[in-house]
């Protein structure tokens, strides 16, 4: 079956679209797991788009007063049937927002 | 399961008798329809680190391989099947040796070290 | 009973090898202009180095991971380059310094002008790194450190005024020259904090295998070494501010340093100065050499380790080979010590945020050091003095260039 090669370095930091074309995150982390003869990415961990959130997050463990911690920066869980990687520099969703799965930092 | 970025990407390689032979430098995955992604190949060398920072470097460090004869200008892969751990470092079921992965190392030595005494 | 014997030894190399060039002419400096009034900065100085070089040997010992390696492998390659590049091109400096340190010392005991010793010096200090291991120069030039204690001895028997003495550890304004003040509060941190101090010893550590048994000798050899190191420093400071103040003596020319010591020791104290700043600037030139290529050699992952032979170990070899032979075309070019010794300081004071703060989220990251994680209190210190030495250096270094 014809393939396309992906490189890991070039899929991070992606920024991922919904359906209707706004942009939901950043692709921050594949989690893989061997099936069969094949280790493959079961899912996408998407992390906050926005810089100053980002920021927020790498300094999170500071001791500031609550008031500095920034908005809480949301995460999503994409199973790798709900991402789109046709267009591997433009990767969007196959479902919906709501669909996903929201991990809290 | 294990995380591609944190547990993978950018660590240690070693080989079946625990020799440092690189990093992860880069990773390529496959992409079929209506299939998961497939981890294909671990890659180590000069290009796939240059290329992380600029394409042009990327240029650069394969000619410099090619005009100093260290190789021929492409990154290593390793098969990702060849991963026999992935813990504090990675293990590669390879004998270092008969693998180009140390030719920067073997270039070194033989034009440059082996020639200044008490090496 | 080994471990009692690798603490005693421990701590002993790190008072023997804590001195080198930037905190003797920092310190002097600082005492012969400003008196009694910058003790504080040597011991803010010297507090945020227990601290580092604390964490350096806890990171080795729990993570068994080297910093640099593990820099990369928490933020990445690309975030990585920065770092590297920062810490190479001010080491360099460093080392540059150091090794004119050395050439000084043999100017002033031969005459012959310090140019000349550049590249003597430089082979002999490669022959010992690649001839030698780790265990040997670790311990041998700290060892024969010890001899910077004579300062000690000098800045007890000049009886300076205790009392104004503690009172420098108060930290206060300056009554002249300001600019001045600060840009000396800037390069007295940079020379206590210098990175290659505390990527050194847990390269060390790792060479030497530690783990978290070795936590409470890390602990001891940290906090024990580096206070009478940090005291040594004072030394100097007094001894400057006793001798070299009332004299008007602002110790900017080297041949004015050995000074300190004549006036105590007579024709010894010549003597015994000039072996000080010998002896300590070349094992401080040791260490630096190898920490750089320790430094590429664990974040590209090649084979390295002072052990092992050359020829084994030829990337790392050949990047230590490189770096001292450009660190002596610096010295060779005439560029005067003293002036690089302070420069570079200050050039490691504006960089330590570049350096230091991803080595602070390794100390807070479970994954690298599991439970052994910082307290707030190690991490307000550190990131305190990072910033302070940062934004001191940022206002001072163009002063201290525009007015002089």
């Amino acid at each position: 079956m014809a393939h396309q090669e992906i490189r890991v370095e070039a899929l991070l930091s992606r920024r991922v679209r919904a359906l209707n074309g706004r942009v939901i995150g950043r692709i921050e982390e594949l989690r893989a797991e061997p099936r069969g003869r094949h280790t493959v990415v079961v899912e996408y961990l998407l992390g906050p788009a926005g810089l100053l959130e980002r920021l927020s997050v790498s300094i999170s463990w500071l001791p500031l007063p609550r008031q500095f911690a920034g908005k809480r920066a949301s995460r999503y869980r994409v199973g790798w049937q709900q991402m789109d990687l046709s267009d591997a520099e433009r990767p969007r969703l196959r479902c919906s927002v709501d669909e996903l799965e929201r991990v809290k930092l | 399961m294990f995380d591609v970025v944190r547990d993978l990407l950018d660590k240690q390689l070693v080989d079946a008798d625990d020799r440092r032979i690189g990093k992860v430098d880069g990773l390529v995955l496959e992409y079929r329809d209506d299939e998961p992604l497939r981890l294909a190949s671990i890659e180590v060398g000069a290009m796939t680190l240059g290329r992380r920072l600029h394409p042009r470097l990327e240029r650069w460090a394969a000619a410099l391989e090619r005009w100093l004869g260290v190789g021929r200008g492409e990154p290593y892969r390793i098969p990702f099947a060849k991963v026999r751990g992935i813990g504090l470092n990675i293990k590669v079921d390879l004998d270092v040796r008969q693998t180009p992965i140390l030719a920067w190392q073997r270039w070194v030595r033989d034009h440059i070290i082996k020639h200044i005494p008490g090496a | 009973m080994k471990k009692v014997f690798e603490i005693a030894l421990g701590i002993v190399t790190s008072i023997g090898g804590f001195l080198e060039i930037g905190s003797m002419a920092t310190a002097a400096q600082a005492g012969a202009e400003f008196g009694y009034r910058l003790i504080w900065a040597i011991a803010l100085g010297g507090l945020s180095v227990i601290f580092l070089v604390e964490m350096a040997g806890r990171f080795a010992a729990v993570s068994q991971q080297t910093i640099p390696g593990a820099i990369r492998e928490r933020f990445g390659f690309n975030f990585f380059v920065a770092p590297l590049i920062g810490f190479i091109l001010v080491t360099l400096l460093v080392l540059a310094a150091e090794l004119g340190g050395v050439c000084v010392a043999l100017e002033l005991v031969t005459g012959v002008g310090f140019q000349w010793w550049a590249l003597p010096v430089a082979l002999v200090t490669w022959l010992l790194i690649w001839k030698g291991t780790f265990g040997l120069i670790e311990k041998g030039a700290s060892l024969l450190g010890l001899v910077t204690l004579c300062l000690v001895v000098g800045a007890v028997v000049v009886h300076p005024p205790w009392n104004e003495v503690a009172a420098g550890l108060l930290p206060t304004l300056p009554d002249h020259q300001p600019a001045h003040y600060w840009f000396i509060v800037v390069s007295i941190l940079g020379a206590s904090i210098s990175p290659y101090l505390f990527f050194f010893y847990s390269s060390g550590a790792i060479e030497d295998k530690w783990d978290a048994s070795y936590l409470n000798t890390n602990r001891a050899v940290a906090g024990l070494g580096m206070s009478f190191g940090t005291l040594i420093s004072v030394a100097v400071l007094v001894v400057a501010a006793v001798v070299l103040l009332p004299r008007g003596i602002k110790a900017e020319d080297y041949h004015e340093l050995p000074m300190l010591l004549t006036p105590i020791f007579g024709r010894w104290g010549f003597y015994l100065f000039a072996a000080s700043l010998g002896i300590a600037c070349f094992g401080a030139a040791q260490e630096i050499s190898l920490e750089i290529a320790y430094f590429i050699a664990q974040g590209f992952g090649w084979n390295w380790g002072e052990d092992q032979r050359p020829r084994d170990t030829p990337r790392f070899s050949l990047v230590y080979t490189l770096t001292i032979f450009v660190a002596a075309l610096l010295v060779l070019a005439g560029i005067d010590p003293l002036k690089m010794t302070i420069f570079s300081m200050a050039l490691t004071s504006a960089t330590l945020p570049l350096s230091i703060l991803p080595f602070l989220v390794l100390m807070n990251d479970e994954h690298y050091v599991g439970e052994q994680r910082n307290g707030w209190f190690s991490n307000a210190v550190v990131v305190f003095v990072i910033l302070l030495a940062f934004v001191l250096a940022v206002v001072s270094i163009p002063l201290e260039i525009f007015g002089a």
